[in-house]
């Protein structure tokens, strides 16, 4: 590199052009490696290891590899190179998802509802004597996951097109969506184990390297408590592994698992599906995140960039709501209707508690990873309905809030960018000062209020139908939440983006400077997701009906009943 | 060609449409000259918008009408029982004009088996659908008009006027959604997308701490309703799987609800329903927030209390009138009923109680309208309460009567706030007049910061000054006051003696409260609508201000004269026989126009005909006509009336004023004394109310245990959290002190560890 240091530094032309170049290539040889590989048994081809999961891993590795080589000057040169190549390759695997959505790349209707049946599923055996395969499938409830990841992957990127050191940066993402998709993906308890860790390695450096001030502790924090449970899970995970001939293998499982119920038995008997049934279940509660295992999530929120920050709301969150549904309610119907109480209760303190919190928090980032953690109540309400429908608004809260709490984050992040506070009533008159980011602003919050028309509001409708034909009357403390939630929103906007008379205050934090509004590329980036938004609030079915043959899938196939 | 529901459907899609291209093309343009002369800011595309909208509406109305309803040129004196309410149902029903299926699909279980079902969306017709229709896109363009004068010649809204204009296209455009929607899961959405609308445009000068407070108010007091309307229409679709109108309301659905023995569940789910009309409405307890939406532009007042959000609620409650109708559920809903009307009459005189010592012209309207929609829904639940117990004809026709006095209502008061903003504008921009020809002066400067535009102590005398809005104002008030033969007459006398024939039912003497408040009401309105026209408009210019009042701002007079011809114009629609043809229960709307009209005036003014109670009926419109005529107004008068000082007022105003001079100078009322009393000042503050909600429940209640979980949050659960940490780290500290390096204590332990494991095994064996 050194030889290097004194060449001219237009070079960064050069190299643009041939990095460039050599990721393209890279990224045809790779996308070429479905064609050549055998089609499964539907003759489909593997869309899934290579575009999705290795891809985006491999290719982030590689950008890191070649941005940590250069000097800091040379860094700055491939910064733009690097940033857009993340950006295409994100943007490919997008196609990649719509196109498997609208049946163009295979003709797959994902609207089936046949339980523990998957489509594009392929399985290359790995580690023979341990039983571990590269088993990836996927079904409704897994593609919305991956198709909402695919989504979020470039809006992030560009909402954050601006963040320092880029040349890590965007990469990060890259490997963090990978790592998600991995997780979606799985059918194999190991990878899917695997895949579960490695998401947290990226967003242990994003909160670690853009974070804010305590980012060391919050970084940790987020670490060990998520790790901890996990470790619980892996033991779950291992126990299931030896009561099964050692079988890590999903399909296999809920199969036999489906077998017992059919003969009208408890499938590893009751207590070993209780005991199974919790550890798993306290995995997915902590990331979820469910009162009380919560606290790590505002303090990795506040302290994360707006990067990780989306990402974690967005997608992370939605790895606790999957398992449920992939472990504790596909392979555990019995403990899961033993413990129905159990995850009520959950969701609604969740629900209430979390709502509750928010309107005494201070502070704007923290208010809304509160409400995040409030509308994650609805994914557990949703489950402990045991109703189609309770599933349905579960997966589709799962989606909806995938797409509204990044951009909730991402206005926080703008706010802070620009302010350099997240204090609430610290400034008023934001609307004057910043008027786009006043009205992405206004329009995310009232997103996440479940204002009709958007997309949250259909997942509101949906799970108190179930809920109100599951408890009744206990109906009253979500609805009491319905009004708590747009109290905190509204008081929040009343003290930043309303008020402070034709000249506005400004905050102390920013010293007398005169504020700027929101970049192009965040304007860009909450454009696209407030859109999204609209869509998924005018026309819902485009993502609910297959979320509701899924549901209507595991209905049947765990509880018995009969088709409809 | 485009079918009937894609047709219909463009009502609420052009508006919304055009919602988002505002605000684009006005961030684009803003400040260009064309864009603020020609576009007027965006006010031309919103008046053309709504201007197609009116034109699309009447095309969908008129076709409605010829197709379902029909004609009659005959027959004016409406054969009252010849249609059933069953059959009117039936009409309804062919009246569905279109659905799109599937909005979402789902499963869900229904006992013991899974059923499959979805929401779709679609278009709704019959009489009351078609009349607020009409009421809202009407109303909606006049107050586009109006706001063309109103907005864009006022300095504080330059370069902000496209905001307003795209948010009360998405307002307009969610009031047209709701009334066509064909279930009440679409009218709920609607109905939301109203409560946001209301608070962009009543928080539309954001800057002013108190307009962000009263968005935040409006907003969270209508949603508090909301929240139980939600929970109503679960309970609804819980019994019915369907939320549509046609499904809910047919025997069959109602029949199988009375079969599960379900009335009870239907009783509480109205109820709850009920009370999102409650909040939406602005009837006490849920009230607080329309006083203070006086906090918008006036334009938005208009809008908000005549056109849309508060007609939501009435419509919400008409929506549910079929479920009263049907006999199988006869007696079972009477609660509900009652309650309506109670809440209703007590509104009604609250309301008008607190007007009485209002001085903002814009808070008298406010509470005018209060009071007026408590009137409508007292005549709702009285309706309810005759259905109900099997008497169709008379709750047929109180259902009439309210849904015209709805209409009415609208159009009086969309005027009456039209009118005072036209007051209002002129008597700022006088303002702003004399203190440029005074210059730079402190005075003019301090003056400035305390000169209240809608104060009426501060007006007077405009009669002659603004000829136009005076009239209109007349009108309207006379309109809201009931008037004999002015608009609000026919249906606010059929309203009082409807509940008054509900109270003289057998087993209806709980209405007798609300009948009697609305009785007081009647004589109460006449009173403060006289008082805010003669403070504003007799006696003498109370400040220099008004006296260089002059009304010439364009387009404000366009609505203002249509409006109160429109107004006059209701003794046409009451001799078309629109009582019975709203109601869905008398049939056609009549073209014999002069027949209809004596029909209604024996209705009126002559006692007889078979009902027993008529006599008593015939005394309660006397004794309405004479509270809110003679009592009211001359009250009015003789404590506010004045002569013109310089100017002439016209001609057909002049008398209302001698008349005014006449009775002012020849009675010596002395209110003194009362307007310092402890009452008045608790009127003033709004018998204290708002400030229960605020202080009680906001900061005393609310805060205190929000903040309380903040601190439970921080302390014990991320506390218990912090503890294992630190826990954790002491102990590992005191583990790695352990680790001393040298070799005595390592063979020291080693010997402990074999003593304690040889005692482990020597102890289970």
């Amino acid at each position: 590199m050194g030889a290097h240091q004194n060449a001219n530094f237009r070079m960064g032309e050069r190299e643009m052009i041939l990095i460039t170049g050599f990721f393209a290539i890279i990224a045809i040889l790779t996308y070429m490696f479905p064609s050549f590989a055998e089609t499964n048994s539907d003759g489909q081809i593997d869309w899934i290891t290579m575009p999705l999961v290795g891809f985006p891993i491999i290719a982030s590795g590689v950008l890191m590899a070649f941005a940590s080589m250069a000097t800091r000057r040379r860094k700055r040169n491939i910064e733009m190179p690097i940033k857009l190549a993340s950006l295409f390759f994100s943007l490919f695997m997008l196609a990649i998802t719509t196109s498997l959505f609208f049946g163009i790349l295979e003709s797959i209707n994902w609207d089936f509802s046949t339980f523990n049946s998957y489509e594009l599923e392929f399985s290359y055996a790995w580690n023979t004597t341990l039983g571990v395969n590269w088993h990836v499938g996927m079904d409704a409830l897994s593609f919305s996951m991956v198709w909402l990841t695919t989504l979020l992957l470039p809006i992030v990127m560009i909402t954050t097109w601006e963040e320092k050191a880029g040349w890590y940066h965007h990469p990060l993402i890259l490997m963090m969506g990978g790592a998600l998709i991995g997780v979606f993906v799985s059918l194999d308890l190991f990878m899917f184990y695997v895949f579960w860790e490695l998401t947290l390695i990226p967003m242990f450096f994003l909160i670690l390297k853009w974070g804010g001030s305590e980012r060391r502790y919050a970084a940790q924090k987020f670490f060990i408590y998520t790790f901890t449970a996990s470790v619980i899970m892996l033991l779950g995970i291992i126990t299931l592994y030896f009561l099964n001939d050692g079988s890590f293998d999903i399909t296999e499982l809920t199969r036999s698992s489906q077998a017992a119920s059919d003969r009208g038995d408890v499938w590893l008997g009751a207590n070993m599906q209780n005991a199974l049934f919790l550890m798993f279940l306290l995995g997915f509660l902590v990331k979820l995140p469910a009162v009380p295992f919560h606290t790590w999530l505002p303090d990795a929120h506040v302290q994360a960039p707006t990067s990780g920050s989306m990402l974690l709301a967005g997608v992370m969150l939605k790895m606790g709501g999957y398992g449920l549904f992939r472990f504790c309610v596909s392979m555990f119907p019995d403990a899961l209707v033993n413990f129905q109480w159990l995850l009520l209760t959950i969701g609604l303190v969740s629900l209430v508690y979390g709502s509750l919190v928010c309107l005494g928090q201070k502070n704007l980032k923290k208010m809304v990873a509160y409400s995040s953690v409030s509308h994650m109540g609805v994914i557990t309400l949703g489950i402990a309905t045991m109703e189609p429908l309770g599933f349905t608004a579960a997966i589709f809260m799962m989606f909806a809030h995938g797409i509204i709490s990044p951009m909730l984050f991402a206005v926080c992040g703008s706010f802070k960018h620009h302010y350099h506070t997240l204090e609430i009533g610290a400034m008023r008159g934001l609307a004057r000062h910043s008027p786009f980011l006043g009205v992405f602003m206004m329009f995310s919050w009232m997103a996440s209020l479940g204002l009709p028309l958007l997309a949250g509001f259909v997942a509101e409708i949906a799970v108190l139908i179930a809920f109100w034909k599951a408890f009744g009357w206990w109906v009253l403390l979500p609805g009491l939440t319905l009004a708590i939630t747009a109290a905190y929103y509204l008081w929040s906007m009343q003290r930043t983006i309303f008020e402070g008379g034709l000249e506005g205050e400004l905050p102390e934090s920013l010293h007398g400077e005169s504020p700027v509004d929101i970049s192009r590329w965040e304007g860009s980036g909450m454009m696209i997701m407030a859109l999204l938004i609209v869509l998924f609030g005018i026309l819902p079915w485009i993502v609910f009906d297959m979320m509701s043959g899924y549901s209507l899938a595991v209905f049947t196939g765990i509880l018995g009943f009969g088709g409809v | 060609m485009m079918s009937a529901i894609d047709y219909a459907l463009l009502i609420p899609i052009i508006p919304i449409v055009a919602f988002p291209v505002i605000l684009f093309i006005g961030q684009m343009f803003n400040g260009m000259p064309s864009w603020r002369k020609a576009w007027k800011e965006g006010g031309t595309i919103a008046v053309v918008v709504l201007g197609v909208v009116l034109g699309l509406s009447l095309s969908l109305i008129s076709g409605y009408i010829g197709a379902v309803s029909g004609w009659d040129a005959g027959n004016a004196n409406g054969d009252v029982s010849a249609h059933s309410a069953t059959e009117s149902n039936d009409d309804a029903v062919s009246a569905n004009v279109g659905e799109y299926d599937s909005w979402i699909n789902f499963h869900i279980t229904d006992g013991d088996n899974l059923i499959s079902e979805s929401f779709g969306f679609g278009i709704y017709l019959d009489h009351a659908s078609v009349m607020l229709l009409f009421v809202a896109s009407f109303l909606c363009l006049m107050i586009g008009i109006f706001s063309l004068g109103y907005m864009n010649t006022d300095e504080i809204n330059l370069d902000r006027n496209h905001r307003f204009y795209a948010e009360f296209l998405l307002f307009s455009a969610g009031m047209f959604g709701m009334v066509l929607a064909d279930d009440f899961l679409w009218l709920f959405i609607f109905w939301e997308i109203m409560g946001l609308c209301s608070y962009l445009l009543i928080g539309f000068y954001y800057d002013k701490p108190s307009a962000a407070y009263a968005a935040k108010k409006a907003f969270l007091t209508t949603r508090v309703g909301d929240v139980f309307l939600f929970i109503g229409l679960l309970m609804m679709w819980n019994l019915f799987n369907s939320l549509e109108f046609a499904t809910v309301w047919s025997d069959a659905a109602i029949a199988q609800v009375v079969a599960d023995g379900n009335q009870g569940q239907l009783h509480l789910a109205l109820g709850m329903m009920f009370i999102g009309a409650v909040g939406k409405s602005a009837q006490f307890p849920l009230h607080v927030w329309l006083p203070d939406a006086m906090e918008g532009p006036t334009p938005v007042s208009a809008l908000i209390h005549a056109a849309t959000m508060v007609n939501a609620g009435l419509y919400l409650v008409v929506r549910m009138i079929p479920f009263f109708a049907n006999d199988q559920l006869a007696g079972d809903l009477s609660t509900l009923a009652l309650t309506i009307a109670w809440i209703g009459g007590f509104t009604a005189v609250f309301a008008a109680l607190i007007a009485f010592v209002q001085k903002d012209i814009k808070k008298v309207l406010a509470y005018s309208t209060m009071s007026q929609l408590a009137y409508i829904f007292t005549g709702l639940g009285a309706a309810a309460w005759l259905l109900n117990n099997g008497h169709t004809t008379a709750g047929l026709f109180a259902f009439g009567a309210s849904l015209f006095h709805l209409f009415n209502h609208a159009m009086a008061k969309g005027m009456l706030f039209m009118a005072s903003g036209s007051v209002i504008h002129e008597m700022h921009h006088a303002h702003h007049k004399i203190n440029h020809s005074h210059g730079d002066h402190d005075d003019g400067h301090h003056e400035e910061d305390h000169f209240d535009a809608q104060d009426m102590t501060n007006m007077g005398g405009l009669a002659g000054k603004m000829p136009i809005t005076a009239t209109a104002m007349a009108v309207g008030s006379m309109s809201i006051i009931g008037i004999p033969l002015i608009g609000g007459f026919w249906s606010k006398e059929g309203i009082i003696a409807s509940t008054w024939k509900a109270a003289l039912t057998d087993g209806g003497f709980l209405l007798f409260g609300p009948a009697l408040l609305l009785l007081i009401g009647a004589g109460m309105t006449g009173f403060y609508m006289s008082r805010m026209w003669f403070m504003t408009f007799a006696g003498k210019a109370n400040t220099p201000v008004a006296d260089e009042v002059v009304e010439d701002t364009p387009f404000i007079p366009i609505p203002l004269v249509i409006l109160t011809f429109m107004t006059l114009g209701a003794i046409v629609l009451a001799s078309m026989h629109f009582i019975g043809w709203a109601s869905e229960g008398f049939g056609h709307l009549s073209l014999d126009i002069v027949s209809g009209l004596v029909h209604e005036l024996k209705h009126a003014f002559l006692p007889g005909g078979d009902d027993s109670v008529s006599s008593i009926l015939f005394l309660v419109t006397m004794l309405t006509i004479f509270l809110s005529m003679i009592v009211g107004p001359f009250t009015a008068m003789a404590l506010y009336g004045g002569r013109l000082d310089a100017y002439k007022a016209k001609p057909w105003l002049q008398w209302l004023i001698r008349l005014s001079h006449k009775v002012n100078s020849r009675s010596h009322f002395d209110n003194t004394a009362w307007a310092e009393s402890s009452l008045a000042e608790a009127l003033d503050k709004r018998l204290y109310i708002d400030d229960f909600y605020d202080n009680i429940c906001e900061k005393w209640i609310v805060v205190p245990f929000a903040n309380i979980c903040a601190w439970f949050d921080r302390r014990v659960i991320d506390g218990a959290v912090k503890g294992i940490e630190y826990g954790s780290q002491e102990t590992s500290t005191y583990i790695r002190s352990l680790t001393t390096g040298s070799a005595r204590d390592y063979i020291m332990m080693a010997v402990l560890g074999i003593f304690a494991i040889f005692l482990l095994i020597w102890g289970v064996a």
